[in-house]
């Protein structure tokens, strides 16, 4: 695999890395922000039950959207990654270099 | 624009070089010599190939954190290995790796690259000049460690290190942006615990600098957890070696200069506790160096570090 295309791989991981541990981070924020003022809804009588109903709600609709976020991420990172796959085969059966593009590096 | 992206590339690694050498990321620069800004294998044709006139003694050159060999770049053009084989036909030979990984894991590479040149090198290697800046330095130094314990062949042929703005006891930055995630961690908020995490991202390479871990070990849990003050270093000096320091220093006043250095490494660590304690002088006052009004990355290029680093080397010859 030439260098440029391992470092483009390397970006499409590191944005799909990106993506994944950020929304975790945030749904995991979300949820524990969303438990302040749902823990203290539920410790009233009579807006206990409601509450507890809303706040699984809540949490189930945000697991959904960031379960949704990171599913498309990695659907969108395996086709960048066949598509790699391609563009490097057809390269080697062209018989191009495949090193052709290699960032031009100056001297120290 | 190759250039721009290798520097690029070097601010990355450094910042999440471990990141990306554990999850097998592309963008994970591997330890290699460079030459003419391209990577170079060691082998001794391509050698003999890139060095035709290669000289039986050269000098390494080991960048920083977050760098690439470009920071050795003076502005108006060379660089201290170019000036060394100018006037004392040293071979400079420069190297490029990922500034991330914890430094035991980089001083150990590099132990094996400078086994595998001396077994390569066109002509029989004599002396190697060890010239590391800021982190370089410390990898200098892990390496050496490493080869003082195993049947490294290299370490013998190295009589002189010379350490540019390297942070031989810490750096007081590191340690402070290490205590601030800790309370942020306790704060118990989750926005700060989410700040503290991505504080928390930060490389091994960057987090050893805090108390210049040499090795895995100099590592241990709770260490130092909320410290501010240099650690005292386990892992001494080779005594086999000559060692020169070079440290900087921005203010004017005495106390000032101590306290911030080159804005990055204090002079108490610059010059590997010289300044802090005169009754325990690790090395001779002759191989430390304070050179005022020079900030942490001008070190790395400056005429009058090349100036000591030449004063050095006539010395030494």
């Amino acid at each position: 695999m030439s260098t440029v295309n391992k470092r483009w791989r390397g970006v499409a991981k590191l944005v799909t890395d990106a993506v994944e541990h950020g929304s975790r981070a945030v749904e995991r924020i979300q949820k524990e922000t969303a438990q302040r003022p749902f823990g203290i809804l539920e410790m009233i009588p009579g807006v206990a039950v409601p509450a507890r109903v809303v706040h699984v709600l809540h949490d189930v609709t945000v697991s959904g959207v960031h379960g949704a976020i990171r599913l498309v991420t990695r659907v969108v990172d395996g086709g960048v990654g066949v598509a790699f796959d391609l563009a490097e085969s057809e390269s080697h059966e062209d018989g191009s270099d495949p090193r052709r593009g290699e960032p031009t590096q100056s001297s120290s | 624009m190759g250039r721009k992206l290798e520097n690029a590339l070097g601010i990355l690694n450094g910042t999440i070089g471990d990141y990306l050498a554990r999850t097998g990321n592309g963008l994970a620069t591997p330890m290699t010599f460079v030459h003419d800004g391209a990577p170079m294998a060691v082998r001794r044709d391509v050698l003999a190939r890139a060095y035709p006139d290669a000289t039986s003694r050269v000098v390494v050159l080991l960048h920083g954190i977050m760098c690439t060999e470009t920071v050795w770049t003076l502005p108006e053009g060379g660089d201290y290995g170019a000036f060394l084989a100018r006037d004392f036909g040293l071979t400079p030979l420069y190297i490029r790796y990922n500034s991330g990984l914890a430094i035991a894991d980089n001083g150990v590479a590099f132990a094996d690259l400078l086994e595998s040149l001396i077994n390569e090198w066109p002509v029989p290697v004599e002396e190697i000049l060890l010239l590391g800046f800021s982190m370089g330095g410390l990898v200098a130094r892990s390496a050496c460690h490493v080869a003082s314990g195993e049947r490294y062949h290299w370490l013998p042929r190295v009589r002189r290190a010379i350490y540019v703005g390297t942070p031989h006891l810490g750096a007081p930055l590191e340690r402070a942006g290490r205590t601030l995630t800790k309370v942020l961690r306790a704060v118990g908020d989750p926005y700060a615990r989410l700040v503290a995490e991505i504080g928390d991202l930060r490389s091994l390479g960057m987090k050893d600098l805090g108390d210049a871990n040499l090795r895995h070990e100099d590592r241990a849990p709770g260490r130092a957890a909320l410290a501010l003050r240099d650690a005292r270093h386990p892992v001494p000096l080779l005594p086999s070696i000559q060692h020169y320091l070079v440290a900087g220093s921005l203010a004017v006043h005495p106390q000032l200069a101590a306290l911030f250095g080159d804005a990055l490494v204090p002079l108490a660590s610059g010059t590997n506790g010289l300044r802090a304690s005169s009754g325990t002088l690790a090395l001779p006052p002759g191989h430390v160096k304070v050179l005022a009004d020079m900030g942490h990355m001008t070190l790395a290029h400056h005429p009058h570090v090349y100036a000591q680093i030449r004063e050095w080397c006539e010395a030494s010859r």
